[in-house]
C-alpha cells in the first residue's frame, strides 16, 4: 500500500526540455526517449527542487535507449569496431534515464532500474513500495518509458506480432509516498504477478472490493513492455474523476499478467 | 530477520563452478587471453573469455543442442543450476529470482544485425528473439525450475550487486523465503566496442589499483547466490548478508567523481544501516577495474571511510576482466568464499601504488580469519552498490 501524490505522461508535459535539461551540448546527446522520459520526470516531480527531495528514484523499460542502441550496432558493423563515436553508447544503457534524473537535482539516492519485459514498471512499483513500507524512504519517484523504432517496429512485424496489436511508445512517472498529504490523488492497494492469466470476470471476481469497482482488461490494442504504466495513468485519472477503485490487468501478448489495484482516499 | 547465504554458483574465464574458480585463484592463474577465440570478429584487445563455445554450454546446461539461446542466458542457467543445487532442496519454499545483465541478448542481436543492415528482410529472427534483458532470466527460470518472484535489473556494472539488495527487499517482506540473485553477460562486439570507443580498454592483462593501469579488460560470466531466511535453513550457511545500500554518484553518465562520492555513500550508508564499525571490516573486495578513474575515485572513497586505515582490499578483475552487469555476483561469490574459507583473494598485476592515495592491495593469497566482508560494485549512471557480508 502507498499513496500516490503526482502522475505524468509524456502526452502533458508543460515544460519546454530547454527548461529541463538547460545545458546545450547534453540535450544534443540525449536521444528523443531520453529527453522525454526526462522531461516527465520533472514534470511529475515539479523539477529540480522536487527530484532533490526524493528518497528514491526507481525506473523501468522493457526495451531501453532502442534508438541509441541501433545507431551503435550499425555503427560497429558500418566500420568494423574501429573510430567509434561512443556518446550512442553510453546513452544506450537501460539506466541512462534514472542516471539523468539523479545528475539533474544532483541527487545521491537509491537508483534503480528494472527491465523485465511486460513486467518492467510493476517491479518498480514494487520495489518502491516495499522500501515505503520498509521505512528506507518517504518519497520515491517510480516511472517507465519505452520508445518504438521503425527497426524494431519491422523486427516485430516479421516476427508476426501485429496481427491483433498495435505498436506504440510512451513514458510515465508517478510521485509515491508512504502516508497519506494533502496532494494525495489516489492509493496503490496491490501490485501483484500473476502465475496464470485470468478473465475479466475472474479479475472482478479476486481484486474488486465493491460492485462500483471499474475493471479494465484489454483497455485497447496497444502493446509496448511499459504500456502498462499507460494504463495506470488513466487508472489515476479515472479515480480523480471518481471511481472508487480500479483493477488493471496487464500481460504483454498474453504473457507474464500482472495486477495493480488503484483505490480512491 | 536474518538472510543467510546458502548456495553459489559461478561461470568464469577461469572455469565452470566455484571450485574451479577457487582453484584457480590459489594457483594464481588469471583466465584473462590474449585475444577472443568465439566473438565473430577480433579486436586484438585482452579479454576474460568463458573458455567454451556456445554448444559445449548448452551441452553442460542440459538445454539441446539446436538452442539458440543467446551467451547470456546460457551463462546464466549453468550458475543459476549450481547455486541452487548448492542451496539444497527447497520444494516447500517460495524461491525466485533477480537477474542483472547489462546488454542482455546482444551476442546474438549483432550477429542477426549484420545481415538486417544488408537487407532488412534477412536476418535469422531467432537470433533476435532474446534480445531484450528479460530474456535471459525467462530462459533461466525455465530451465531450472523456478515459479516464485523474478525480475531482471540493469543499472550497468553495479547490476548483480543491486539484484542481490532486491532479492534480499522481497526476502525480508515475505514475497519470498529464498530468492537467486546475481547477474550473467556475455562479450560482445557491442561492449567491446563502447569501452574501446570511450578509451578505457587496456591493450594488456589490467593492473587493478596500479600507478600505471592503463584500463580495464572485458569478461564474461555469471555469478549468483541464493539468499534465503535462516529459519528456512536446512544446512550450515556460508555467511549471512548483513546489508548493503545503493546511492548514485550523481557527476557523470559514465566517469565518476574525483571524491569517489557516490561509493563513500554507498559504503557509508550500509555500515550505518547494518550497524557496523568501520573498523570491524576484514576485508574489501573493491570494484577495481584498471582504468585511471575508477581506480583512483574508489581510493578516494576507501581513503574517506577509513580514515586512513583502509583495511586488506583487493580487486578480482585480474583474474575475471571486468564482466559489467554480472561483476557484482561473481565478487559476491568471491566475498563469500574469502568468508567461508578464510582468505583473501590477490590483486594481480600489482606493482606500484596510486601517488595521491599511496594505497596497496593485497597481492599475494593470504590466510585470515575474516568476520566482515564489504563488496564494492560501481557502475555507468552514477549507479554504486555496497553489499556486506558477515561470518554470523
Amino acid at each position: 500500500m502507498c499513496y500516490i501524490e503526482a502522475v505524468a505522461t509524456h502526452l502533458n508535459l508543460t515544460h519546454d526540455i530547454k527548461e529541463v535539461v538547460p545545458d546545450a551540448t547534453l540535450r544534443r546527446r540525449m536521444s528523443r526517449i531520453v529527453k522525454m522520459a526526462t522531461a516527465t520526470a520533472f514534470e511529475c516531480t515539479g523539477g529540480v527542487p522536487g527530484i532533490a527531495e526524493l528518497d528514491a528514484i526507481v525506473t523501468a523499460t522493457g526495451l531501453g535507449c532502442l534508438a541509441d542502441s541501433e545507431r551503435f550496432l550499425e555503427q560497429i558493423h558500418r566500420t568494423d569496431g574501429q573510430m567509434l563515436n561512443p556518446t550512442p553508447f553510453i546513452q544506450s544503457t537501460f539506466n541512462t534515464v534514472g542516471a539523468q534524473i539523479a545528475l539533474l537535482a544532483g541527487n545521491h539516492c537509491y537508483n534503480m532500474t528494472y527491465v523485465h519485459r511486460g513486467r518492467s514498471f510493476e517491479s518498480a512499483l514494487t520495489d518502491a513500495m516495499l522500501q515505503l513500507k520498509e521505512g528506507d524512504a518517504c518519497r520515491v519517484l517510480a516511472g517507465a518509458f519505452d520508445e518504438s523504432t521503425p527497426t524494431q517496429h519491422h523486427i516485430m512485424e516479421r516476427m508476426g506480432f501485429w496481427r491483433g496489436a498495435e505498436d506504440g511508445e510512451g513514458a510515465v512517472f508517478t510521485l509515491l509516498t508512504a502516508t497519506a498529504t494533502s496532494n494525495s490523488i489516489a492509493r496503490i492497494s496491490k501490485v501483484e504477478f500473476l502465475p496464470s492469466p485470468l478473465s475479466e470476470r475472474q479479475c472482478r471476481e479476486k481484486y474488486a472490493a465493491g460492485s462500483g469497482t471499474r475493471v479494465w482488461r484489454s483497455l485497447d490494442k496497444t502493446v509496448y513492455p511499459c504500456c502498462s504504466a499507460m494504463r495506470f495513468a488513466k487508472a489515476v485519472e479515472e479515480i480523480r474523476k471518481g471511481a472508487p477503485e480500479v483493477v488493471v490487468y496487464n500481460d504483454y501478448f498474453g504473457k507474464e499478467p500482472t495486477i495493480i489495484v488503484l483505490q480512491c482516499l | 530477520m536474518r538472510i543467510a547465504v546458502s548456495g553459489m554458483g559461478i561461470v568464469s574465464s577461469l572455469g565452470i563452478g566455484v571450485e574451479a574458480n577457487m582453484v584457480a585463484i590459489g594457483r594464481e592463474e588469471s583466465g584473462i587471453v590474449s585475444e577472443s577465440r568465439f566473438l565473430p570478429v577480433s579486436l586484438a584487445v585482452p579479454v576474460g573469455e568463458v573458455p567454451f563455445s556456445n554448444e559445449e554450454l548448452a551441452l553442460r546446461a542440459g538445454v539441446g543442442e539446436y538452442c539458440v539461446y543467446s551467451r547470456t542466458a546460457l551463462l546464466g542457467i549453468l550458475a543459476v543450476q549450481e547455486a541452487l543445487a548448492d542451496s539444497g532442496e527447497g520444494k516447500s519454499l517460495r524461491t525466485g529470482l533477480v537477474s542483472g545483465t547489462s546488454v542482455g541478448g546482444m551476442d546474438r542481436t549483432e550477429i542477426f544485425y549484420a545481415d538486417y543492415l544488408a537487407d532488412p528482410e534477412r536476418g535469422r529472427l531467432r537470433e533476435v528473439a532474446m534480445h531484450d534483458c528479460a530474456a535471459s532470466t525467462l530462459a533461466i527460470v525455465r530451465h531450472c525450475g523456478i515459479e516464485g518472484y523474478t525480475t531482471t535489473v540493469s543499472t550497468a556494472c553495479s547490476s548483480a550487486a543491486n539484484a542481490v539488495l532486491t532479492a534480499a527487499r522481497l526476502i525480508r517482506c515475505g514475497i519470498a523465503d529464498r530468492m537467486v540473485a546475481g547477474g550473467t553477460e556475455a562479450l560482445s562486439l557491442f561492449t567491446l566496442g563502447g569501452f574501446g570507443s570511450l578509451m578505457i580498454l587496456d591493450k594488456q592483462p589490467c593492473r587493478p589499483f596500479d600507478a600505471d593501469r592503463a584500463g580495464l579488460n572485458l569478461g564474461e560470466g555469471a555469478g549468483y547466490i541464493v539468499l534465503q531466511r535462516e529459519d528456512t535453513l536446512q544446512k550450515e550457511p556460508y555467511a549471512y548478508l548483513a546489508g548493503g545500500a545503493n546511492a548514485n554518484d550523481a557527476y557523470h553518465q559514465t566517469a565518476s567523481s574525483a571524491s569517489g562520492e557516490g561509493c563513500y555513500k554507498a559504503m557509508s550508508d550500509t555500515l550505518r544501516k547494518v550497524g557496523v564499525a568501520a573498523d570491524k571490516i576484514d576485508y574489501v573486495n573493491a570494484h577495481g577495474t584498471g582504468t585511471p578513474n575508477n581506480d583512483l575515485s574508489e581510493s578516494r572513497a576507501l581513503c574517506r571511510l577509513f580514515a586512513n586505515k583502509v583495511p586488506p582490499f583487493s580487486s578480482t578483475k585480474g583474474f575475471t576482466g571486468h564482466t559489467l552487469a554480472a561483476a557484482g555476483g561473481m565478487e559476491a561469490v568471491f566475498s563469500v568464499q574469502a568468508l567461508h574459507r578464510g582468505v583473501i583473494c590477490p590483486n594481480l598485476n600489482f606493482s606500484r601504488p596510486i601517488e595521491e592515495t599511496g594505497l596497496i592491495p593485497v597481492t599475494e593469497r593470504r590466510e585470515a580469519p575474516l568476520h566482515y566482508v564489504l563488496s564494492n560494485s560501481l557502475g555507468f549512471g552514477g549507479n554504486c552498490t555496497s553489499l556486506l557480508f558477515s561470518k554470523d
